[in-house]
């Protein structure tokens, strides 16, 4: 049968360096072809080359039979080819409503007309959300779920999904995979991009790994385990080693308690949470998307604030805290990594560099009114060496990098306000196989250091292989805590869900 | 900031329940541990000449390992502390207000009609713990909701007269005599006392439940027992005077939305459904009324390991803790026995 779509030898070179290579890529009518690869091996060059979104430096690409090239997303989307980007781009300040039918509008719009078929479209994807939200006030979860309603609205022949279960829950997870097997059957082709690599051999019907701009391997999901993918993927073999349950033996022991968190409460979201954090330990909290996890790490690093009345109480060392600004708790010595890097984590126009000295400021740790070009430059080239920022060079801007290293510059800019607390949210979403050991990496090499380390995770495998003691969240309150030794899949699951 | 302590005075100070981590990281220890005499309401645990007592309800049993408690004494109501003297001789404080020692009656100063425990040290001098001068010892939740602090500490030296070493205490419920003075446990305060010439100090605060017997551990230190568990719903109703009021006045006392030895009784009781249980598991975390919790105290009193019997567990309402002949024991009054477990 004739593929949809069919790329031959495509390559696409930044600043002539190539992120993908002469590669070969088909996809079928009605089939979810999955894409799989390292941090920067081209997954999302590639995608963005099918949808548009860049243009090919050399190669040929056919669509339904005809020679095509998109110079833009819009003329990709006119063609059927929609694609649902990692990091959401929808505008923040319209409603939900108004993001589906954006770009679609017709001359003269009435407002309650596009909310109620907003809203029966929504229904009928079997997606929880209020089409009159601003898209501001809905979490990750929420927005990713806008994003594919947008894609599918369109009625697009071809859906790209970059990364689209990274901040979905389980129970998400599920409506989604049951979509894609909907969209699948009405004849919709997919190309999935995920760094889970359970969820490529679940849902997909084909395979294709790239390896640094390469095509490495592409056959039926059949043909493939998860052990042969990340051999394809990284050249070795990492299963096991990177997930591997813990044993009583190797559990750090507790040092000496740094943060107490009593009772703390903010309106429904957090309600009298109470845990404490303890020197030389990873501390890694489990809960679903909702439970309060996040926000109440927040309320620790002075970015939200708790209740006025009945907050609760935060002690330091034993001493009464309440922050007021985040740079009040950077200056206690307490680095909030955030688990969404795109608007709160990095400045992306800015360099690697630049970006770190925005850390150094916040810390109050450089003084005086002009940035020093020296010290930015020291800054990057220091922290690219420490972390294994993988970049063209130090100069380079950080949304020239992929998924990973953005995250790894995320956690230098923390890093460097040399704090004695590292709150990592979800460290490894959106990342690749080989740069999630790396990051696993450095979140032991602190606690060895005898740093406190919390970590808030959705992935049961990261919470159990990385943690010393798991906190599990539910409602907005710590309600379990287990040894990694004890936990097992399901009582975890049961303590958050329950 | 600057304006914190004006806003805390609109604030309020917060009312927070520490949590169960550190040394008091939750397991299942006491659920686990083998049961040493099964014994109804066991409650105070004493060494006397060699000999291992309990009390329970109105009665002193004498137990041993393997065999079956053996009746040493009856009263005419119910005990409400014990111990023994250096030399052997037994004081036993009743529910009515009475002390008996040796088998005698022994006069008390007038106010102390509520013992709760008692202790002699290593001198001789006996220690006394009223728990309040308005109810029994039995009606330690009615003293609880009403919020009084009208417990008391009184020392007796050898051959001398009872003289008052502390008052205005809520709920003073364990003694352990510390050189010229004593450590107490005060229970509605949730925190321990050092009670000496020099005054009243307090040696460990925030406590995440209601302490009550203390005994010195082999190593040095203590253990404490900790009878019920606090809790965020109760906490509550502790702050909201008509409600509780109005709770005592209308509602059996047993369905008190109060601290309680044991639950899970009756279908009446309050914090059910959902929140205990679900999917038919009940919820090992969930805010029980009951629980189980023993303390392993370092000498500075600083709290180093702790035993549970949790939510869903059955050993609740441990009232006293012994460590006698290398062995620990536990008196669980609301699981009706007596725990020998493994110390942590």
């Amino acid at each position: 049968m004739e593929p949809i779509l069919r790329m031959e030898k495509i390559t696409k070179a930044y600043r002539s360096v190539p992120a993908v290579k002469d590669v070969d890529f088909d996809l079928q009518e009605g089939e979810i072809h999955a894409l799989v690869g390292e941090n920067g091996a081209g997954k999302s060059t590639l995608t963005k080359v099918m949808a548009g979104v860049v243009e090919a430096t050399s190669g040929r690409m056919t669509y339904r039979g005809q020679d095509v090239r998109f110079a833009t997303p819009h003329e990709a989307l006119q063609a059927g080819i929609a694609m649902v980007f990692q990091e959401t781009s929808l505008v923040p300040s319209m409603t939900v409503a108004q993001n589906l039918y954006l770009g679609s509008e017709s001359f003269l719009n009435r407002l309650r007309g596009i909310y109620i078929s907003a809203q029966q479209f929504l229904q009928s994807l079997n997606f929880p959300v209020d089409p009159t939200a601003m898209v501001e006030t809905l979490g990750a979860a929420k927005r990713q779920m806008v994003e594919i309603a947008r894609a599918v609205h369109h009625d697009a022949r071809v859906i790209i999904f970059d990364e689209p279960t990274a901040s979905l829950t389980p129970e998400e997870k599920r409506h989604f995979f049951a979509l894609l097997r909907r969209l699948k059957t009405r004849g919709v082709s997919i190309v999935f991009i995920s760094h889970a690599l359970e969820e490529a051999l679940l849902i997909s019907d084909r395979i294709t790994i790239l390896r640094d701009g390469e095509l490495v391997a592409t056959g039926a999901t059949t043909d493939f385990d998860r052990d042969r993918i990340i051999a394809a993927m990284v050249g070795r073999t990492l299963s096991g080693e990177l997930y591997r349950k813990r044993d009583a033996g190797h559990l750090r022991k507790a040092g000496r308690k740094v943060l107490s968190v009593q009772d703390i409460s903010m309106g429904q979201m957090v309600r009298n949470t109470s845990f404490s954090v303890f020197e030389g330990q990873v501390t890694g909290i489990f809960g679903l998307i909702g439970s309060g996890r996040t926000e109440t790490l927040k309320i620790v690093s002075g970015i939200y604030k708790r209740d006025f009345l009945r907050g609760g109480a935060i002690a330091l060392d034993d001493r009464p805290v309440r922050y007021y600004t985040p740079a009040e708790a950077v200056r206690d010595g307490i680095a909030y990594v955030t688990e969404d890097r795109k608007s709160e984590g990095v400045f992306e126009i800015m360099s690697i560099g630049e970006n770190l000295f925005g850390g150094l400021l916040a810390a109050a740790q450089e003084q005086g009114f002009v940035i020093r070009h020296r010290v930015v430059r020291k800054l990057a080239e220091e922290w690219t060496g420490r972390l294994s920022i993988k970049t063209i060079n130090t100069e380079a801007r950080v949304v020239e990098l992929s998924g990973g290293n953005q995250q790894k510059v995320v956690i230098g800019k923390g890093l460097i306000q040399k704090p004695r607390i590292v709150i990592f949210d979800e460290p490894t979403r959106g990342v690749d196989v080989a740069s999630i050991a790396e990051i696993h990496q450095i979140i032991n090499d602190l606690a060895d250091q005898g740093l406190a380390v919390v970590m808030i995770s959705s992935y049961l495998p990261e919470v159990m292989n990385l943690s010393d003691r798991i906190l599990v969240c539910r409602q907005g309150r710590i309600v379990e805590e287990m040894s990694p030794a004890e936990a097992t899949e399901e009582k975890i699951m049961y303590a958050a869900v329950h | 900031m600057i304006l914190d302590p004006i806003l805390d005075i609109f604030r309020g100070q917060a009312i927070t329940i520490p949590p169960l981590d550190g040394a008091f990281r939750a397991n299942t220890s006491l659920e686990e541990a083998p049961v040493f005499a099964a014994l109804p309401e066991a409650d105070n645990l004493c060494q006397a000449d060699g000999r291992l007592l309990a009390t329970s309800g109105t009665k002193i049993y004498a137990l041993a390992e393997g065999a079956a408690p053996t009746l040493e004494e009856t009263f005419p109501a119910a005990i409400s502390a014990l111990a023994s003297a250096p030399d052997g001789t037994l004081a036993v404080a009743l529910d009515d207000g009475s002390l008996i020692e040796g088998g005698q009656p022994v006069a008390v100063p007038t106010g102390v009609s509520c013992i709760t425990a008692l202790a002699y040290a290593p001198d001789g001098t006996l220690w006394l713990a009223n728990g309040s001068d308005r109810h029994p010892a039995s009606a330690w939740v009615a003293d609880l909701m009403e919020k009084n602090a009208s417990g008391s500490v009184w020392r007796r030296a050898p051959g001398g007269a009872f003289t008052r070493a502390a008052a205005g205490l809520q709920w003073p419920y364990g003694l352990l005599p510390d050189g010229g003075g004593a450590i107490v446990s005060e229970s509605w305060r949730h925190r321990l006392l050092r009670v000496s010439g020099g005054g009243v100090e307090p040696v460990l605060k925030h406590l995440p439940g209601y302490p009550a017997r203390l005994s010195p551990a082999a190593g040095g230190g203590a253990w404490l027992a900790i009878f019920a568990p606090r809790n965020r719903l109760i906490e509550l109703v502790l702050q909201e005077t008509r409600y509780r009021y109005d709770m005592m006045a209308e509602i059996p006392r047993e369905f008190w939305i109060a601290p309680a030895l044991s639950s899970r009784q009756s279908f009446l009781e309050p914090l059910q459904c959902g929140g205990i249980r679900t999917m038919g598991v009940h919820k090992a975390w969930a805010p029980s009324r009951s629980y189980g919790l023993v303390v392993r105290l370092g000498p500075d009193l600083v709290p180093l390991a702790s035993l549970h019997s949790r939510a869903n567990g059955r050993r609740h309402g441990t009232t006293s803790v012994i460590e006698a002949d290398g062995r620990l024991l536990i008196a669980s009054k609301g699981g009706n026995c007596v725990l020998a477990p493994e110390a942590p």
